[in-house]
């Protein structure tokens, strides 16, 4: 199969490739663990039965993305697996470790696939499969003749690309940081024993003062007036008890305001355990940088500035992938050739710069080149050339709104070899990404002298700053960071100049029920993605920083709203998401989906849902799905299905067979017994098909079932079968 | 066969009904109600509970009726959790008392020999989900 029979334009194919070798990794691990836990006794049928199962889900996945042979070795291998589990070959004590040497030369192939290494490296792996499989294999013969090891693998940013590993949920702390914070400690039990010993002081002044008082009352008590000496002698009591509690209450407040600096203290130490310096972020790009210039032969140097600004640590490992495409960006399309440079007057060698900064309570992040630069009337160009944007709005498009369209998802720059190609998926990604974290990207570019992307971000996840408003008597919030500025809008009118800039008027107050206000009023300049509007509401509150809650299932379906917060007198104040409001006032504006936008409107098809166990297939079926026109939600195996089955109801259901626990006819039996899916459309995306299948998916009222490898034309067939 | 059930019995808008107590995880007194614009009446608001965001749902809606009085701080509920484990609060003018009943037909016998309404949160909520859902989708679209 050559890559011109596949459905997804080049940018897009890499991207699932990249998605398919993370997913094959995991895929090979579960072997190589089941394998090695077995050693030299058979694996238990059900950890074959694993074995088949994961190596099955690579084959369906490998036929999608293209990778013909990956497709050759996982069959062969389920094959085998399969044959091992009903003792068609024996276990042998070599089994274990030949087994664990084609896991690792499969790893390896995924380094020199489509190289012309490749082939041969895939027709040894073949061998080793047949060496198990062979059926006269006597249990006694020794493994064969291994004849070279298999390619150590590199490590090569490029191809890694995005496969970086998910970040993990430790956090690796100075010594210092957590020495600072037994000091803190150690501090709060000293105040506490003042506390508790002024307590105790308390506790004696006040049996004193109730001694004192008996005194009083037996004088009292006794006939005639007490005796003046006995009132002189409980006075003076009475004035020293006075004396001290005043001196005891004066300290008390003393020890208690210096409880409240420990509690301070404690507090930020553990804010600042979670905080981190730009310095690994750096490092890890300059090793990026390194891999990237022995790949490319690129003459680039990295310069890298404010490596003590502290981020928190969530925020760190996030920025990895955005950071290393941004990287690949610059080398591959910023740094011009030497010989050009020269012409330019530049020096040979390109630089590309990372700054780290602290912005208030944002970390600002740049990366620059001193390369070409964007050439924006090409872009411009071809954003018309490609359909994605109107002639007219081309034209009337300043340079930096053209800039930023490379950072829309949907914008993939078909074309020849031209370097304007390979930007637009990746640097999509790099926003969502960003996004994701509460941040923003800008691009700007100057011709001939280069490019910087600034990325804002929050400097942790868990605190967002935001700013506060009033509308209807309700405070809602918006992430400070989406936050340009406050202005007043006057009654009635539907833009507003802001910093010299056009900008349309949100009615919040219409939005959100409450009636069009009548009176000059104030509004908040909001950004998302390069588009800017101006959000009026009752009263602005001010900024403050809270604690963003999720909404929870039930009302995560409202998409106006980001989450909710909670307010210091305890009452829920929603977040109000920028990306919806820039959406209401732009319609045009770029989706956060990965479907092509295309020029004209596209038709709603309805929701669908996609269950697969591969992350691969489930982002292939997301993409040509949504180009039809389906809204489509993802799920990895049957029993996610069930779960969100229960919560929505859908349009069409596109399912796999074999997944762990439900699996596809399960899920799709129990789909039709609940009365709002009775006779939904299904389709079964499959790669083993035989009649047996074919009769229960008739039984089912399956509309039709699509072998993988899956393509645009079958799939389009299958949602235009009737049944 | 009438089956024994561990109920608790409230009372909104006059109509009296119950739910069983497995289902039925706080009965509280409802903090600051936060409206939540755009979402169906079948949502009356949002509440802070422990921290957490708690949506309040209108019975009368979701079983099909007009919208009951708006739920407000110091308003009872019942705090209630799904089978899916998901968690919300029904606004209620009355809980009455906790009680094992008989129940035939979804119809609960009380020990007067009324008649009440056995009320099944998992499949109210999942119709509020649906509401919620349907909502959600058409604010997605852009406006022209």
């Amino acid at each position: 199969m050559t890559e011109g029979e596949l459905d997804f334009d080049p940018e897009e194919l890499a991207m699932l490739r990249q998605l398919f070798r993370t997913e094959a990794q995991d895929a090979l691990d579960v072997v190589t663990a089941r394998v090695l836990a077995a050693g030299s006794t058979r694996p238990s049928s059900d950890a074959l039965t694993e074995m088949m199962r994961v190596t099955h889900t690579l084959k369906g996945a490998a036929g999608t993305v293209g990778l013909p042979a990956i497709v050759d070795l996982s069959h062969r291998l389920e094959s085998a697996f399969a044959a091992l589990g009903r003792d068609a070959i024996p276990w042998t004590p070599a089994t274990a470790d030949e087994l664990v040497e084609i896991t690792d030369g499969i790893r390896a192939y995924f380094d020199v696939a489509g190289e012309p290494a490749a082939d041969a490296l895939a027709a040894r792996i073949l061998d080793q499969i047949d060496q198990i499989a062979r059926p006269d294999r006597r249990p006694e013969s020794q493994p064969p003749p291994f004849v070279e090891p298999p390619p150590e693998p590199v490590l090569d940013p490029v191809a890694e690309g995005l496969a970086v590993p998910e970040p993990k949920a430790w956090l690796r702390v100075e010594p210092q940081r957590i020495d600072g914070l037994m000091s803190s400690a150690g501090e709060l039990l000293f105040d506490r024993t003042r506390i508790e010993r002024r307590v105790q002081l308390l506790r004696t002044l006040s049996r004193d003062l109730a001694r004192t008082r008996q005194t009083l009352h037996d004088a009292l008590g006794d006939t005639g007036v007490p005796s003046r000496s006995t009132l002189v002698a409980t006075e003076a009591d009475l004035a020293g008890q006075a004396a001290l509690l005043a001196q005891t209450t004066a300290a008390l407040l003393d020890e208690i305001e210096a409880l409240r600096n420990t509690i301070g203290e404690l507090q930020r130490g553990l804010t600042q355990i979670r905080m981190e310096s730009a310095r690994s972020l750096m490092t890890h790009a300059a090793r990026t940088l390194r891999a990237l210039r022995r790949a490319t032969g690129v003459r680039v140097e990295l310069r890298t500035i404010g490596e003590d600004t502290e981020f928190d640590k969530a925020v760190a490992e996030q920025l990895v992938d955005p950071i290393t495409q941004l990287l690949r960006n610059a080398v591959a399309h910023g740094i011009e050739p030497p010989e050009e440079r020269v012409g330019r007057g530049k020096p040979v060698t390109g630089t590309v710069t990372i700054r780290a900064r602290q912005d208030g309570n944002l970390l600002v992040l740049e990366l620059s080149d001193d390369g070409r630069g964007i050439d924006t009337a090409a872009l411009r160009g071809r954003l018309v050339t490609t359909g994605q944007w109107s002639a007219a709005r081309a034209q009337l498009a300043d340079d930096a709104e053209i800039l930023d369209a490379l950072l829309g998802t949907g914008l993939s720059v078909r074309g020849d070899a031209d370097e304007l190609a390979g930007r637009g998926i990746g640097l999509g990604l790099v926003r969502q990404t960003v996004a994701k974290l509460g941040g923003e990207v800008e691009v700007s570019s100057t011709p001939g002298r280069g490019t910087t992307f600034s990325l804002r971000l929050p400097l942790s996840t868990a605190l967002a700053h935001a700013m506060l408003f009033k509308v209807g008597g309700q405070v809602y919030a918006i992430p400070n960071v989406h936050v340009v500025d406050t202005t007043l809008v006057d009654a009635g009118a539907t833009t507003k100049i802001v910093r010299h800039e056009l900008l349309p008027v949100l009615r919040l107050e219409l939005l959100l029920g409450h009636g069009l206000g009548s009176d000059r009023r104030p509004g908040v300049v909001v950004s998302f993605a390069g588009k800017s509007l101006v959000c009026t509401v009752d009263k602005i509150v001010g900024p403050r920083e809270i604690i963003i809650k999720p909404l929870g299932p039930l009302l995560a379906p409202l998409t106006l709203y980001a989450g909710a917060t909670i307010s210091g007198s305890g009452k829920v104040q929603l977040i109000l998401d920028p990306a919806q409001l820039v959406r209401r006032a732009h319609p045009d504006a770029p989706t956060t989906s990965l479907a092509d936008p295309g020029s004209a409107p596209m038709v709603l098809a309805g929701r669908a849902l996609v269950v697969d166990d591969s992350r691969a297939i489930r982002e292939a079926m997301t993409s040509m799905l949504g180009r039809e026109g389906w809204i489509v939600d993802v799920a990895e195996d049957g029993a996610r299905a069930l779960q969100m089955t229960r919560q929505l109801r859908y349009d069409l259901i596109v399912t796999d067979l074999e997944m762990p626990e439900v699996d596809g006819f399960d899920l799709i039996a129990r789909l039709r017994k609940d009365e709002r899916f009775q006779t939904t459309p299904i389709i079964i995306i499959t790669s083993r098909a035989n009649p047996e299948h074919r009769r229960r998916a008739r039984e089912l009222g399956v509309r039709a079932l699509v072998a993988k490898p899956i393509t645009r034309r079958k799939l389009l067939e299958a949602l235009a079968t009737k049944q | 066969m009438a089956e024994l059930r561990n109920v608790i019995v409230f009372t909104i808008g006059g109509v009296r009904y119950a739910v069983e107590l497995r289902w039925v995880r706080e009965v509280v007194s409802l903090g600051f109600v936060t409206g939540v614009p755009t979402a169906p009446s079948a949502l009356g608001g949002v509440c802070n509970l422990h921290g957490a965001i708690l949506p309040v749902l209108d019975v009368a809606v979701l079983l099909g009726g007009p919208p009951g009085p708006p739920a407000r701080q110091g308003d009872g509920a019942l705090v209630l959790e799904t089978e899916e484990g998901l968690i919300c609060a029904l606004r209620v003018d009355q809980v009455d008392h906790v009680a094992s009943l008989h129940e035939s037909d979804g119809a609960l016998i009380d020990a007067s020999g009324r008649p009440l309404r056995l009320l099944d949160p998992t499949s109210l909520v999942r119709h509020a989900l649906e509401l919620v859902g349907s909502a959600g989708a058409t604010i997605t679209e852009p406006l022209a």
